[in-house]
């Protein structure tokens, strides 16, 4: 009882906040009902269920199934009794849990980000609107609640009114529930052209259904251009707003314009291929930008192989010979009797052996993106990235320290490579408070966990941290924050964390902050 | 000890490596000969040079490829062993494919440089031996062959005698004449001889 006590206050907390949207949202969209069941062209409502669903479990169908007949109460007061009023709302409930589940089987990021995900949104919501529709206008067929419209006409239009509340609806919210996408939304209403767009959308919309006068069904395809326009130059983020607008402003425009009077079937169709063009342009827009970043990226790494393996070249033949020189002063002192020689020799040929090792490493992941994985322990991981900076802090009296979350499971990971990950985030903050007008500092690496199969490891110092603006540059080859920084570390320290199966990114902080993902040990 | 006369010729443009390899190799035991450039090597070359060569991959002017290659073209047999900072697949295979005895990735394992020496000087030594061999039939008449043919097959002196129509006295005299021509002591070294000859 002690566990699932604070569950259920949770569930009930969580269900308090949904039941109202819903039962509002239901509300305001009551517009051009059909039949004495009061069947509407446009139902957002369905999708605040479904994507609630996805997010907060199926264990909220409790909760969805109580909204559902509140709604229907307090709404359309329950025409059908309160029988037929339960009866349907647990076939809503389940269709759109079923439709909850699939859509969080099938989609491999929530924010809708590439078209192969909304292709399967878009697929799951028609297939499962539809389905749920035929259940849910059978049952009342069955019940000849239907009044004087066939079958078939009720299931059409609850099936358009639940695809096109969905296809517009859902996407809003899931962009509000994915981080990527919620921070591409804020950055977009920073932009002045935004404004531009929105006025255009709305005259658009006002052409339509006041301007230009007659059926606003005739002059709908005028939309497309705004939305063209939008889609092209903001992506899916653009289409989104975009797509819940021009929603927004034909419900407006039917309210307006009498309800019934105007052919709202026909514009909801229209809604509908305007959405789907939308969503997937916007898709293909960010296809596309993504794939013009990656090409940059790749070309720049290249040009930094290029270089590794250059450098890798120069560094290698006085290795050679340091070690080639090594190995005969061992063959001229054996058997010389000087064996405290002898051993400052071995060790000296041990540390060529090892820069030896670093380089053919940063040379080999260049050439062939090769990892050698080991189980590591991630707090003696980070003790040594300590004590290896230990002395380049000390001189500027910055104080550097390592914690860990115990027990972690071990990093599965090149610890080679890792490690120039490490040193590289340590010597940029070590750099960073140096450069900085007050002395001193602090510089701390933690670990914890993740998630299942990944640690996270922060490098956070006291500095200022990046600006902004540079957060996701700094990543880019030959960018550099330094006067002498050759801006390649970051670069080359993120490809080996993607190497890897994790990532590397700068933590929008007030100071320096850098979050490094890495996968565990798979459990023995 | 190495045999007299096979010699390591080092052939790499970094002056501390080349110095370091020749240091190295001396103290080790083996006689070696260092050049700058493929170049310098090909104009000291002499036909009668034997031992081994170890050559850096990438060189101002021809690469080691180049060198095994005109090495070759030149007709001799000098085993070649490759040594680069840049072990790249493509050069590896073209150098086994013109026969070179190793291919080693800087900086190498000093017992790893080595051994490949050793396995080359071992080939070319008996390289060498067999061609002393073919020197020294090559002194003998069309008659001592007949006979020497006619002994490693275990005749005795009456039958080869025999086939070849002549006393086995004559015989006899053959045979000493060989062995002393090939600088063999008994029948036995006789027959392998002429086994490791053919």
């Amino acid at each position: 009882m002690a566990i699932s006590n604070p569950m259920i206050v949770r569930r009930l907390r969580d269900a308090a906040v949904f039941a109202p949207c819903y039962i509002a949202l239901d509300w305001a969209s009551y517009i051009a009902p059909v039949g004495p069941f009061n069947i509407t062209p446009w139902n957002p409502q369905p999708a605040l269920a479904i994507v609630w669903m996805m997010l907060a479990g199926l264990g909220q169908a409790p909760a969805v199934l109580a909204a559902i007949i509140a709604a229907d109460v307090v709404v359309r007061h329950a025409p059908g009794g309160y029988l037929i009023t339960a009866t349907s709302a647990v076939v809503l409930t389940v269709g759109y849990a079923a439709i909850a589940r699939a859509l969080k089987a099938l989609l491999r990021q929530l924010g809708l980000h590439t078209a192969r995900d909304l292709t399967v949104f878009a697929a799951v919501v028609l297939a499962g609107t539809g389905l749920v529709g035929a259940a849910f206008v059978g049952l009342l067929g069955g019940a000849r609640l239907l009044g004087d419209i066939a079958l078939q006409d009720a299931w059409l239009r609850f099936w358009l009114g639940d695809a096109v509340g969905v296809l517009v609806t859902a996407p809003l919210l899931l962009a509000a529930a994915d981080p990527a996408r919620r921070a591409a939304l804020l950055e977009l209403a920073r932009r002045p052209e935004v404004g531009l767009q929105a006025l255009v959308l709305g005259a658009t919309l006002w052409l339509i259904f006041a301007g230009l006068g007659g059926d606003p069904a005739h002059h709908f395809y005028l939309l497309f251009l705004p939305l063209i326009w939008i889609a092209m130059r903001s992506g899916m983020s653009g289409a989104i707003v975009a797509t819940g607008i021009v929603q927004i402003g034909v419900v407006l425009g039917i309210h307006r314009g009498g309800g019934p009077a105007l052919p709202v079937m026909e514009l909801q169709i229209l809604v509908t291929a305007l959405t789907l063009t939308g969503l997937f342009l916007g898709v293909v827009v960010d296809e596309r930008k993504r794939a013009e970043a990656g090409l940059r990226e790749s070309l720049r790494l290249a040009a930094a192989g290029e270089m590794a393996g250059a450098i890798a070249h120069e560094v290698n033949q006085p290795l050679t010979a340091l070690t080639n020189y090594g190995r005969s002063a061992q063959m001229l002192l054996a058997g010389a009797g000087m064996p405290q020689l002898s051993e400052i020799i071995r060790r000296m040929l041990q540390e060529a052996d090892r820069a030896a090792d670093v380089v053919r490493r940063l040379r080999d992941f260049f050439r062939a993106g090769s990892t050698r994985l080991a189980p590591v322990e991630a707090r003696e991981l980070l003790e040594a990235a300590c004590r290896m900076a230990e002395s380049a802090a000390g001189a500027h009296s910055i104080r550097i320290e390592a914690t860990s979350d115990a027990p972690l499971p071990a990093l599965f990971i090149d610890r080679l490579q890792v490690e120039l990950i490490l040193r590289n985030l340590v010597a940029n903050a070590v750099d960073s408070l140096a450069m900085s007008a007050s002395p001193g500092g602090r510089i701390t690496l933690s670990a914890s966990a993740h998630d299942a199969a990944h640690v996270r490891i922060v490098v956070a110092d006291s500095g200022p941290g990046i600006a902004e603006a540079d957060r996701e540059r700094v990543f880019e080859p030959f960018v550099s924050g330094k006067p002498t920084g050759m801006g390649l570390g970051l670069a080359v320290s993120r490809a080996i964390a993607e190497a890897h199966g994790g990532s590397l990114a700068a933590a929008p902080r007030g100071h320096g902050e850098f979050h490094l993902i890495l996968p565990c040990a798979p459990p023995a | 000890m190495r045999a007299a006369g096979l010699t390591v010729y080092i052939v790499e443009d970094d002056a501390a490596v080349r110095d370091s390899l020749a240091l190295m190799l001396g103290l080790a035991g083996y006689r070696t000969a260092a050049f700058a450039d493929a170049e310098a090597f090909l104009a000291a070359w002499r036909e009668q040079w034997t031992g081994c060569i170890v050559t850096d991959l990438r060189l101002p002017g021809a690469s080691g490829l180049e060198l095994q290659a005109e090495v070759r073209r030149r007709r001799s047999a000098l085993p070649v062993i490759v040594i680069t900072a840049h072990g790249d697949v493509p050069s590896a295979r073209a150098a086994f494919r013109a026969q070179a005895v190793d291919f080693l990735e800087k900086p190498f394992d000093d017992a790893q440089l080595r051994a490949a020496i050793d396995s080359a000087l071992a080939l070319e030594e008996r390289r060498l031996e067999r061609r002393d061999d073919a020197e020294k039939l090559a002194r003998l008449t069309p008659r001592e062959r007949e006979v020497l043919e006619c002994a490693a097959q275990g005749l005795h002196a009456k039958e080869i005698a025999g086939s070849l129509g002549i006393s086995p006295r004559t015989v006899e005299v053959h045979k000493t004449r060989i062995m002393e021509k090939l600088g063999v002591r008994n029948i036995a070294e006789l027959v392998r001889f002429s086994l490791g000859a053919k």
